[in-house]
């Protein structure tokens, strides 16, 4: 969106679905991951709003209670961008782009250049109904329902950017938004659904390896130039590595250490057997977190966390809306995470001595011009506050892109369909895709240590009657599921939810361990893991897989905490 | 890092990027490079571009001469 739009953040707040006529939904399944918005957009649709759903499943929104969509594109994982293209296909072709708005608020030679690659016929439905398995009647209905709506709205979560071409798939969606005039108003937007409470906040903070706070890139001279001035010590102007490789480069000796806070990889990150060499080959990793999760059994170090309740701080979320998170009771580590970070980077020698959170957002709001309006006092005094808020926007901004794009001009990319590598074939003929149910909180650290897994206390393999007929499987047989990273056994529940060629887990237990089987391939742009899209062979088993032995074995003899010879003799 | 990823990644780049319109194309990956890799992950595929470049793509190939 910063190549389209200038800027990557969603464009609306939350409370803009109840304007919405059409809403366009792909890869995300707000009422298991997004239960506070999906309540919005459940009510919006019972008032009568449209819903087309983007999804390899049929997921609950395709038909419930109260609600039931007015197309179901059941594609086939890997293909959005083909899916994207085809909509996009007919939006031109059948003269449903709305010229006025392009004329006014976009880079026009960038259109024409956009509108003549969409227009071909490689583009079309038909088309592209070989690659996405979704029948072009069914596209071209729901195009035309998007285009002619009101107010169209697009919502996207991790089934849009866990995926190779997940970048590409993001400018596709705004390329679509820009032709029907989508933009910049209540009701409308290219609207992400993010994986977690504060992603966007993370994000924000330049969490990325290439960015200073307020997205702004490393090599940018006045940037860099204020945040030495500010901290009196010379910065490279050059990125840094991710953690995929971060953790190649620790095999080949060239990375050596790692402080992890609140995140376990172990679990969460694909192809979990070569994270977990990167982890055993580095010289000193360190894990601060609640609990003695999975990538602790191989940390030489380990801080104890606080929860939400034991530090002060904010959250941002989707809606770039900055809240206060308040203690109500002293951390029971003794200090709460950013305490323990500051006594870490003393023990460095470096001179950092704050005394409490608003001083770190009083640095944020000097250095980061989208936040040069936001204190805590303010934000106390307005209950939450949404970026960019500053002199222009003193009470910060609900809806992005209002009279003009933040870049200028709104400019169309070319969105070529790229196939992922990552292809069935005759060892590994399913597809497998990965979600997450309501009781489980992502890779459970926290959910799956508490009474929730009376709800959920494993994870399953959805499979299609077709299929599981096919490999003599019933529903909770034990299958083991395998691809060319890895494999591991689970239960098999046979679902009707589910396409025939396709299956589908969720990675809350790190038993099951589901990121043993996914691969190394990531999006070309950002490298995003491709969780959503692995090759996998089903088959009965008996017994749990060698890695699953190995794990077990692990658990125990990595987590034991030895007593000292002090605390013997006591 | 393994040359063989580095390369697979920089081909990744490239093959996305290639239908950018006129030399687009060449320009927009070394960018993404220069933006994105670290010096020595570039480094090693500067190296490699300079020995030849086999398995390199033609359109990472030439944006990886422009960075040498």
């Amino acid at each position: 969106m910063k190549n389209t739009f200038g800027t990557s953040a969603g464009t609306q707040d939350f409370k803009s679905v109840a304007q919405s006529d059409v809403i366009l939904l792909i890869g995300a399944n707000p009422t298991d991951a997004h239960p506070v918005f999906a309540s919005r957009m459940k009510k919006r649709l019972r008032e009568g709003a449209k819903l087309i759903v983007a999804d390899p499943r049929r997921i609950d929104l395709v038909r419930s209670a109260h609600v039931e969509a007015a197309h179901h594109l059941a594609l086939l994982p890997g293909t959005n961008v083909a899916l994207i293209n085809a909509i996009a296909h007919v939006v031109v072709t059948e003269g449903l782009v709305k010229e006025d708005y392009v004329r006014e608020r976009c880079d026009l030679a960038a259109f024409e250049s956009w509108a003549r690659f969409i227009a071909e016929e490689r583009n079309s439905p038909e088309a592209m109904q070989a690659i996405t398995g979704v029948p072009a009647t069914e596209v071209r209905a729901a195009a035309r329902l998007f285009a002619n709506a009101r107010n169209g709205a697009i919502y996207y979560g991790l089934g849009v950017t866990e995926h190779s071409q997940g970048s590409t798939m993001v400018m596709g969606m705004a390329n679509l938004a820009m032709a029907t005039g989508n933009i910049g108003r209540d009701g409308v937007g290219v609207n992400p659904l993010r994986g977690q409470n504060n992603v966007q906040g993370a994000c924000d903070m330049g969490s990325f390896p290439h960015e200073y706070s307020g997205y702004r890139h490393v090599s940018d001279d006045a940037t860099r130039e204020l945040f030495e001035h500010l901290w009196g010590v010379p910065l490279s102007k050059e990125p840094g590595l991710r953690i995929p490789n971060m953790l190649d480069e620790a095999l080949t000796g060239g990375f050596k250490g790692i402080y992890i806070q609140g995140e376990d990889i172990a679990q969460s990150d694909p192809d979990t057997q070569s994270v977990v060499a990167g982890l055993m080959a580095m010289e000193c990793v360190i894990v601060h977190d609640l609990f003695l999760n999975e990538t602790a059994k191989y940390a030489h170090v380990f801080l104890p966390g606080s929860s939400f309740l034991e530090k002060d701080g904010t959250f941002t979320n989707a809606e770039r809306r900055i809240s206060r998170v308040r203690k109500v009771m002293q951390p029971l580590a003794g200090l709460a995470d950013w305490e323990v970070t500051q006594r870490f980077a003393q023990a460095l020698g470096m001179a950092v001595h704050y005394t409490h959170p608003s001083e770190v957002m009083d640095e944020i709001a000097r250095l980061t011009p989208s936040f040069a309006g936001v204190s805590y006092a303010k934000i106390d005094a307005m209950g939450s506050l949404q970026w960019p808020c500053n002199d222009q926007a003193p009470q910060g901004t609900p809806i992005m892109h209002v009279d003009h794009f933040v870049r200028g001009k709104g400019r169309f990319m070319l969105t070529e369909f790229i196939p992922t590598d990552e292809r069935t074939g005759a060892r590994f003929p399913l597809l497998l895709t990965t979600g997450r149910i309501l009781s489980q909180y992502n890779v459970g650290a926290q959910t799956a240590r508490t009474p929730n897994n009376q709800w959920h206390d494993e994870d399953v393999l959805e499979i299609h009657p077709f299929d599981a007929e096919n490999r003599g499987i019933k529903s909770g047989d034990h299958v083991l599921l395998q691809s060319r990273s890895g494999e591991t056994s689970l239960r098999a529940v046979i679902s009707e939810r589910m396409q025939p060629g396709v299956v589908y887990t969720t990675f809350h237990h790190a038993r099951t361990g589901a990121n043993v089987v996914t691969t190394d391939y990531s999006d070309w742009a950002t490298n995003c893991p491709e969780y959503k899209v692995t090759a996998v062979q089903v088959s009965r088993t008996s017994g749990i897989s060698e890695w699953q032995k190995e794990d077990r074995k692990r658990d125990d003899f990595l987590r034991r905490i030895e007593r000292s010879a002090a605390d013997v003799a006591r | 890092m393994k040359l063989e990823k580095l390369v697979r990644m920089a081909n990744e780049i490239a093959r996305n990027l290639r239908s950018q319109p006129g030399d687009q194309a060449v320009t927009a990956t070394a960018e993404h490079l220069r933006h994105f890799w670290t010096p020595g992950m570039r480094a090693s595929l500067i190296e490699h571009a300079q020995a030849g470049g086999a398995g390199l793509d033609s359109i990472a190939l030439q944006a990886l001469r422009t960075l040498a």
